[in-house]
């Protein structure tokens, strides 16, 4: 496993503030290995992440990004690349 | 949170363990029940056990162990094998029958007694224990309730009104064993002006009448014994209010090729229902057929639907019961997104809102039935506000519920096909003979009336009105009249909100109850203001919308004053069985209740508005899976206990 | 009919009124003859018939095959004649106005074939063209008996065998499940499930191994009786690894996308059901005498009726800008789909329940009354507002959206549409690109967004016509509502599932403005053109808009439509908006025109007085 960036442990940690505020669960109750699906956030409810991250962030991304990566280390790995490159 | 309540039995509520199947209460008191299976029947389900019984007059006791012993007849309605059972009685539907079975059942139970007054050998004493009684039927099944009972009431109660000796004996007895009678108030190019009868009973000179001509959409046409007809008694021309008679008629002795029954009609709900019609031909009854005066008929059947029209909702509201089970029963079984229906917050509003509606629904059936006896001169608007507003409350929280039933709601059989039968019954069983625009035309033209001279000024009604059980003075028809002078759930309303501003109930927690009043209260004086300026063309058939709309907001005003009221006289522990500590006596509910009141008259909702929706969820699930009912009187039903079923565990 | 004089249209329009897709509706109604004819096959009393007997109409469809029905299912590119989707809208329409189990038979086809032709898998598409221009049916199976709406909890799977797959599972309450040759079917591939976990499946029956499926007997249903809704078992039934579409993991997005147009096609089925409702309305209030006069004579049939007709003309604009949009603004389909989904739907089971109110007994006999037709399709058309996405699945869809949605509209982005073809009836839509629909709107609803310019451009249209006042003073009452509205929805958190009640009812009202924006749109956009054409007394001093922005604000009230007392603005006013209103009803009534915005005949042709 590559070491965390910090770039990616930012993401993770907003990420993580960021869903302990929309299941109400406090943060260290959320594991970044365990899929959103899995706290009760469905998948019509994940499309709705991505206007969150771009609007955070400045990047550009597709709706289905919570589905392709389906849990905040994936995704937080992937919003590092799609900085990198412009947009994905 | 709600998973663990299913598995709880709830607390402060009216004192009833998780064993409600098996009640302790019923076997004392007096006995009854006429059939020996009802009499077994009737100490396995108990009337709602309650500390306060032993203040409970005889009458209250009777009505309490009718209700028990007839749910216990009716049974499990999961029961495949229950003539009663949900499954027996849809298949029934499809076939467009009444189950011979629970007929003979019913006849066994001597339900007809319910319609017949205690001094002619029956059990009517009490229009809202009738209300009561009926109630468990209609939530098995609309079609047996109007086509075995109903219907025959329906008819009777003109007989009673204003009927001679012989024909209320004749009535009686003809009930008493098992007899049906047929109403036939309208044809059906006539609808609900009814006044515009073209049926007619010309006297035939030698103190008889003549029958002729049509009577359409008549439940139990084909098979009554007995016959209450409208018929138009002047010579043509001479139409008016006192052209109209009442004939009864016994259809034993009419001439065989003078009248015939005509085809059955089908009908999309009760189908059931025995619906055909009359034709006649110069068919000769004789005079004694006359009921009442010659030219009586408007104002017997005026009265008659004071009567009709304040108890049938209250039985109806039993189909709206089942409705809302059958919803729970999916919602707590059924998984959406990886949940119980029931987890997701709108499905939880919507039941949540539906028993509310319910309660709502039965304080303003309560009332109605009660002013019967306790204010029979002001009946006549209140008959028609209930008959109006709690078919429409009723409908449209079922149509909310079938939302949550999603596409289970579309499939006829199965675990849940019994809600789509009590959709279709519905809108059938509150048509009846008053569709709404007819009950709003009633209360329209009293309006301008009540609002200047009753409201603000009126007598506020006894609190035995507002008593979910208790004694009541006789039934006297007479004092039925055509148009009320006075508006006493006005006034009530108007003394609760004194009450409630006054130093006796001055607590902090009840200034939600104070705030959705004071919304009632400005809502009031808009409608006494616009009622003040209807001009004279709204008191016709051709009443503006706008008068029509008024009345709507009327009806929900005194459904208003009922709730509140009927919560403040369980507060102090009135109402035989409230103990002033039980659910009706907590704020929360009247809260919840007004609120939905201040929702379907379109207000701004007061910030202390509340529907009070997980409270009121909870005690739906306690009652649901304890078999308790959905309305003011928390009985129990038959049937076991209910244990939540996966999903994965049907099939 | 009523012939005008066409006009001299300027020579950039490219599609002069009148609108050829409700002249293609016409001319489907007129060819299958007059549904009035008890002696034809697509008469109302056969349908009657068939529903009493839960008969399926096998020879009811056999014949659309033969008008050719099944070429408008099929996009041009695969060679059949979809090229705008407001004809396949009318189409449905026309169909549902005489018998809903009918459309929904037949059009099941379209809903089952979609996914396949917006894959962008030419190969799959192209095959299933050729089947279904030959007449195939072709069924969509998405729910199981445990898992309604939710459709990624499906347990029907397919897995890796050989050189292709193998299903295994069930799939119950599937329209056409046994009569479709073909099933489009949404099959876990992967064990664990989850939005890439799924992939759409086309099963061609006739290739299947005997023994390796078989069909659930069909249900019994409340309403559209004859129609097949059914299942089927499949026990390790073997398809080549072509037969998955849009790739492996990709059903759930595809199935997703595709929900998009077909939810913006479904409430042509409603608008189809309200005509019917209110044409037995009309006529029955004409023919009964009550109190001496007939029911037409009173005035609260009057504005029954005429509040009817408004509520069937929102539904009309709503859902003919929503279709247009397939075309000309499909990255926001999300929303605009969810909405029409919703609304239409539950505005016309308002209309059914409320025209059967004033029919009384009527409404409730099987036989007696114009052959029980109220009741069939009071049943019938509870359907539509359960399948293909009910109303707490659009409801929540749009829930999710809300703080996406309050942005765009709070804080508009640059991005700007171009949006004139989209509200221009006279303008040729732009070529439908199945890529550019996206399963959440980047930039919200640009539809919503026009509602500030809308109400400006109003309010000077309004400032030289006096009449179109109070339209105007409506508009800003609805973009008011609207601003508010989005105000309280930014603050939305929630994004999972336990969103509030109170975050349904704002869906409700979003739903509402929605409409509002759409139908203002479509009336400033258009007004020049329509109201010289045979409906210009509609569009005429903003009638028509001034009737739907009355309604939305009444929906807007909790109490619904009747309980609201006159609005601020008069009730003078309000009577002689009814008025109005219902005098163009009855004139459409008369003349056996469709109850639209736009002319349509009806194949009764005019009513004879």
């Amino acid at each position: 496993m590559p070491a965390v960036t910090p770039l990616e442990a930012e993401y993770r940690e907003w990420l993580v503030t960021r869903l302990s505020g929309y299941l109400r669960r406090p943060e260290n109750d959320i594991n970044v290995c365990i899929p959103f699906s899995e706290y009760g956030m469905d998948s019509v409810a994940a499309l709705s992440l991505f206007g969150d991250i771009e609007d955070a962030f400045g990047l550009y991304l597709e709706p289905t990004v919570a589905w392709d990566y389906p849990t905040i280390e994936a995704l937080a790995r992937f919003l590092v690349r799609a900085g990198k490159d412009g947009e994905l | 949170m709600l998973s663990r309540l299913n598995d709880t039995p709830c607390s402060g509520d009216p004192a009833q363990g998780p064993q409600a199947a098996e009640g302790p209460h019923a076997a004392e008191g007096p006995q009854t029940a006429r059939g020996p299976q009802a009499a077994q029947e009737s100490q396995a389900y108990g009337a709602t056990p309650d500390p306060g019984c032993a203040d409970l007059d005889a009458g209250e006791l009777r009505i309490r162990e009718r209700v028990a012993a007839f749910e216990g007849l009716l049974g499990d309605p999961r029961d495949a094998g229950n003539p009663f059972g949900n499954a027996a009685l849809l298949e029934a539907d499809e076939r467009g029958e009444l189950p011979a079975e629970a007929e003979r059942a019913l006849a066994g139970f001597r339900l007809n007694d319910e319609f017949v007054p205690r001094e002619l050998g029956g059990n009517l004493d009490r229009i809202d224990g009738l209300a009561r009684v009926l109630r468990p039927l209609f939530r098995r099944d609309a079609s047996l309730g109007l086509g075995y009972g109903v219907t025959s009431f329906l008819a009777a109660i003109a007989v009673w009104a204003a009927g001679d000796e012989a024909q209320r004996n004749w009535t009686a007895e003809l009930l008493r064993d098992g007899g049906r009678l047929a109403i036939a108030y309208h044809e059906l190019a006539h609808g609900n002006d009814f006044v515009r009868n073209e049926f007619s009973a010309r006297p035939d000179g030698s103190g008889g009448y003549l029958l002729d001509g049509r009577k359409d959409v008549i439940n139990n046409a084909g098979r009554a014994e007995g016959l209450v007809l409208f018929c138009l008694t002047a010579p043509p021309g001479q139409r008016g209010p006192r052209s109209h008679s009442v004939l009864l008629v016994d259809t034993a002795g009419l001439p065989e090729d003078r009248w015939s029954v005509t085809d059955r009609y089908r009908t999309v709900g009760v189908r059931g229902c025995q619906v055909a019609g009359f034709s006649f031909e110069r068919c000769r009854v004789p005079g004694s057929a006359l009921v009442g005066r010659q030219g009586g008929g408007v104002e017997t059947a005026l009265r008659s639907f004071q009567i009709t029209r304040s108890v049938v909702p209250g039985m109806v509201l039993g189909g709206a019961d089942t409705a809302l089970r059958t919803v729970v029963r999916f919602a707590t079984s059924r998984e959406l997104y990886r949940r119980s229906v029931l987890d997701i917050p709108h499905a939880q509003a919507t039941v949540a809102s539906a028993f509310t509606d319910l309660l709502v629904c039965d304080s303003i059936c309560l009332a109605a039935t009660r002013a019967v006896h306790l204010l029979p001169e002001q009946t006549s608007v209140y008959a028609a506000a209930v008959k109006y507003l709690v078919p429409k409350l009723l409908q449209d929280a079922c149509y909310n519920l079938s939302i949550v039933l999603g596409a289970n709601f579309y499939v006829r059989d199965g675990d849940y096909g019994v809600f789509q039968k009590h959709v279709r019954d519905l809108p059938m069983v509150s048509l009846g003979h008053a569709g709404s625009a007819a009950c709003q035309a009633t209360i329209i033209p009293q309006l301008p009336r009540l609002a200047r001279r009753s409201w603000g000024q009126g007598t506020p009604a006894p609190e035995a009105l507002f008593r979910t059980g208790g004694g009541l003075p006789p039934l006297d028809t007479d004092r039925l009249v055509l148009a009320a002078e006075d508006d006493a759930l006005v006034a009530s309303l108007l003394a609760a909100v004194d009450r409630l501003e006054g130093p006796a109930e001055a607590g902090a927690e009840l200034a939600p109850v104070r705030a959705l009043l004071r919304a009632l209260v400005a809502e009031l004086n808009r409608v006494r203001e616009e009622c003040l300026a209807l001009g004279p063309h709204d008191r016709t058939a051709m009443a503006s919308p706008h008068a029509y709309a008024l009345a709507d907001r009327y009806t929900l005003l005194l459904a208003g004053s009922a709730c509140v009221n009927v919560w403040l006289a369980q507060r102090q522990g009135g109402g035989a069985g409230g103990d002033g500590a039980g659910f009706l006596a907590d704020p929360r509910w009247v809260v919840a209740a007004l609120t939905r009141v201040c929702r379907h008259l379109g207000l701004a909702l007061p910030e202390e508005a509340d529907e009070h929706s997980e409270w009121m969820l909870a005690e739906v699930l306690c009652r649901y899976h304890e078999g308790r009912s959905f309305d003011l009187y928390d009985t129990p039903l038959a049937g076991p206990l209910v244990v939540d079923e996966p999903a994965a565990a049907r099939h | 009919m009523v012939t005008t004089p066409r006009r001299v249209v300027p020579a950039e329009l490219d599609w002069p009124l009148p609108h050829p897709s409700w002249e293609l509706g016409a001319r489907l109604d007129r060819e299958l003859g007059d549904p009035a004819d008890d002696a034809g096959v697509h008469s109302y009393r056969e349908s009657l018939r068939l529903d009493e007997g839960e008969e399926f109409p096998a020879e009811q469809l056999a014949a659309l095959d033969l008008w050719g029905l099944a070429e408008y299912y099929v996009p041009a590119q695969y060679g059949g004649r979809l090229t705008d989707y407001q004809d396949l809208s009318q189409l449905i329409r026309m169909l549902a106005r005489r018998d809903l189990t009918v459309a929904i038979a037949h059009g099941k086809t379209f809903l089952g074939a979609a996914p396949v032709f917006l894959s962008g898998d030419h190969a799959a598409a192209r095959r299933l063209a050729r089947l279904v221009r030959r007449g195939a049916r072709v069924s969509l199976g998405l729910t199981e008996r445990t898992h309604g709406s939710d459709i990624l909890a499906g347990e029907l799977t397919a897995e890796n065998h050989g050189d292709g797959l193998r299903l295994n599972g069930e799939k119950w309450l599937i329209n056409n499940a046994t009569r479709g040759r073909l099933l489009s079917l949404l099959t876990r591939t992967s064990p664990t499930g989850g939005p890439r976990g799924f992939s759409l499946v086309l099963v061609d029956k006739d290739e299947l191994p005997e023994g390796t499926y078989r069909h659930l007997p069909k249900l019994r249903t409340l309403g559209i009786r004859g129609a097949d809704i059914s299942g089927v078992v499949l026990q390790d039934a073997p398809v080549g690894a072509d037969a998955v579409v849009g790739g492996l993991g990709g059903g759930a997005e595809l199935v997703l996308r595709t929900l998009q147009v077909t939810r913006t096609l479904c409430p042509a089925l409603s608008l189809g059901a309200a005509d019917h409702a209110l044409r037995l309305a009309v006529g029955f209030a004409q023919e009964r005498e009550l109190y001496g006069r007939t029911l037409a004579e009173l005035p609260l049939t009057r504005h029954t009726l005429a509040g009817a007709y408004a509520d069937l003309l929102l539904c009309e604009a709503l859902n003919t800008v929503a279709v247009r949009s397939i075309h000309a603004l499909s990255s926001e389909l999300g929303v605009t789909a969810a909405v029409a989904k919703y609304l239409v739907p539950s505005v016309v089971d308002d209309i059914v329940a409320e025209l059967g109110a004033l029919l009384g007994a009527r409404s409730f006999l099987a036989d007696h009354y114009a052959h029980g037709r109220y009741q069939k399709l009071a049943r019938d058309h509870r359907i539509v507002g359960i399948f293909d996405g009910n109303t707490m699945v659009n409801l929540y869809s749009l829930v999710v959206q809300f703080r996406a949605l309050a942005r765009s509209f709070l804080a508009p982005a640059d991005h700007r549409p171009r949006l004139a073809s989209l509200f221009d009836l006279e303008r040729r839509l732009p070529e439908f690109d199945p890529a550019q629909l996206v399963l959440v709107s980047r930039y919200g609803s640009s539809i919503m967004g026009t509602l500030p310019a809308a109400v400006r451009a109003l309010r000077a249209e309004a400032a030289d016509r006096p009449a179109l006042a109070r339209a105007a003073a409506l508009a800003e009452e609805v973009h008011r509502a609207a601003h508010e509205l989005h105000e309280r929805i930014a603050t939305c958190t929630s994004t999972v599932g336990d969103a509030a009640p109170s975050s349904f009812e704002d869906a409700r009202r979003y739903s509402l403005c929605f409409a509002g924006a759409a139908a203002l749109g479509l009336w400033l956009h258009s007004h020049r053109a329509a109201e010289s054409g045979p409906t210009g007394e509609l569009w005429r001093d903003g009638l028509w808009l001034e009737a739907v922005l009355d309604r939305v604000l009444r929906r807007q009230a909790l109490g619904g439509p009747a309980r609201r007392s006159a609005p601020a603005t008069g009730g003078a006013t309000e009577a002689d908006l009814s008025e109005r209103l219902e005098a163009r009803l009855i004139e459409q009534y008369q003349q056996g025109s469709l109850f639209s915005l736009l002319p349509c005949p009806v194949a009764e042709g005019p009513v004879s007085c």
